[in-house]
């Protein structure tokens, strides 16, 4: 008897608890764009690095009776730099993954924060670019963006985005250096100088690029002016040229915007600051094109990444610089 | 009959546990096997820079009856930071560990890494000599 019921009274919970689990919630049909709508996606990666664009696509659209839109713009938190501007042509992809223009505007313009762009032609739907160029003013603070879109029946929409971190790098590319000519870098400056402003600015020095084919393994190399003369064979410096950085040797390291777009590869703030520079020479031989260092200064103040962008046999080179202040 | 294969069964279920739990492989300190090999020697070396590319100018010459290591280093290779890498006989280990960034710049008294065999019992010390 206490069997059968212990029996019944599982399957009785069994079956309910089917049925429970059963239970349905209501499908809800979403909600056809009745309105004016907008959309918003970061385009670029990687580190936001003053003087850098980031990019965004905004998309827009509103039911074709509605009316018509009007005007884009977004607002930054701190101005844009020169080159900041939204599209005034909507971007679509088409079947062969090829991004189509169409001119929907007059060029953007910028006041203050803003960048505003007017449209001029009967569209009810875009999607635009913009690029905005990170100010030196926002290094090390973040920035947020109000992207927002006006329709001529007088409908509003807006999108926030961010806030996006900005980088206390600094960048520069392409910078030509030379044996025996403009062979004197200076991280603080992020320039290459020759031995005539090397000699007027002394203090800045931070390393000297040689050349020499022999020994085989010297090739390209940079040298503090501090270091033994040993690694630096033939060159008289400049006076009162002595600084001594360390620098440590990498190779592989192929950051996408200092290789020009090459690449999937970022050096961020954080490697900055892991970076472990003890004990570290001071002179790095040997360099190859896609080779790399990072150098301290002798104050401390900066590091440095430097690429090895391409090299010649003649004793020339292009190197692009990430600086990163500590 | 189904008497004997139930008790059959409840044994074999019992047993399990304490057959799954019987300890005959010995670990060391560091949580390794240890292992009833005895060779004990070191079949290849290497040396990498901070970029992880190699400083010897020519192959590594390692000598298993004096028990060195002879390496010739690239002009200009920073023996302050360096990467050793030794390749040893099966299930032995090195004593001292090589744990990353290695400062060999000390010609004048070069290193002794020992190698200890797989089952722990042998001990060979290897002086890496390095010559530029």
């Amino acid at each position: 008897m206490l069997h059968k019921i212990v029996r019944f009274s599982f399957l009785f919970m069994l079956f309910s608890g089917l049925l429970f689990s059963c239970t349905k919630k209501e499908y809800a049909i979403p909600d056809p764009v009745s309105q004016l709508t907008n959309d918003c996606i970061k385009r670029s990666l990687g580190p936001n690095i003053a003087n850098l664009p980031m990019e965004f696509a905004y998309a827009m659209a509103m039911p074709k009776p509605l009316g018509k839109l009007a005007t884009a713009q977004v607002e930054a938190t701190y101005g844009g730099a020169t080159g900041t501007f939204l599209e005034n042509r909507s971007f679509y992809t088409n079947t062969s993954g090829v991004d189509v223009p169409v001119l929907v505007g007059a060029p953007s313009f910028n006041v203050n924060k803003t960048t505003i762009m007017a449209f001029s032609v009967d569209t009810n739907a875009a999607t635009l670019r913009y690029y905005y160029v990170v100010p030196d003013s926002a290094m090390g603070k973040t920035v947020s963006f109000k992207f927002s879109v006006s329709a001529s029946n007088g409908q509003f929409a807006s999108y926030n985005m961010g806030p996006y971190n900005i980088s206390r790098m600094s960048i520069k590319k392409n910078l030509a250096v030379s044996n025996g000519a403009n062979a004197y870098i200076s991280i603080e400056d992020m320039a290459v100088y020759n031995g005539t402003a090397a000699a007027a600015n002394p203090g800045k020095i931070d390393l000297v690029y040689l050349y020499r084919a022999s020994p085989t393994t010297f090739t390209h190399a940079l040298v503090s002016p501090g270091a033994d003369p040993v690694y630096l064979p033939g060159v008289t410096l400049p006076a009162g040229v002595n600084k001594s950085a360390k620098i440590r040797k990498v190779f592989g390291l192929q950051d996408r915007n200092l290789a020009n777009l090459q690449y999937g590869v970022y050096v961020d703030d954080i490697d900055f600051q892991q970076l472990d520079m003890n004990d570290m020479p001071n002179y790095a031989i040997g360099l190859r094109a896609e080779a790399g260092v990072w150098v301290e200064t002798s104050d401390r103040k900066y590091r440095a990444y430097i690429f090895v962008n391409s090299i010649t046999a003649s004793g020339t080179a292009v190197i692009s610089m990430l600086r990163y202040t500590m | 009959m189904t008497k004997y294969v139930k008790l059959i069964a409840v044994i074999l279920l019992f047993s399990a546990p304490f057959l799954s739990c019987n300890k005959n492989l010995p670990v060391d300190e560091d949580g390794l096997l240890i292992t009833f090999r005895r060779e004990c020697f070191v079949s290849n070396f290497e040396l990498l820079g901070t970029d992880y590319i190699t400083v010897r100018n020519g192959a590594a010459v390692i000598d298993t009856v004096a028990q060195t290591i002879n390496v010739t280093v690239l002009a200009g290779t920073d023996l302050k930071n360096v990467y050793p890498q030794f390749t040893l006989a099966t299930d032995c280990k090195l004593d001292p560990k090589v744990t990353g960034k290695t400062d060999l710049s000390d010609l004048a008294n070069p290193k002794v890494y020992t190698v200890v065999s797989g089952d722990r019992q042998v001990r060979k010390p290897y002086k890496l000599i390095i010559k530029f």
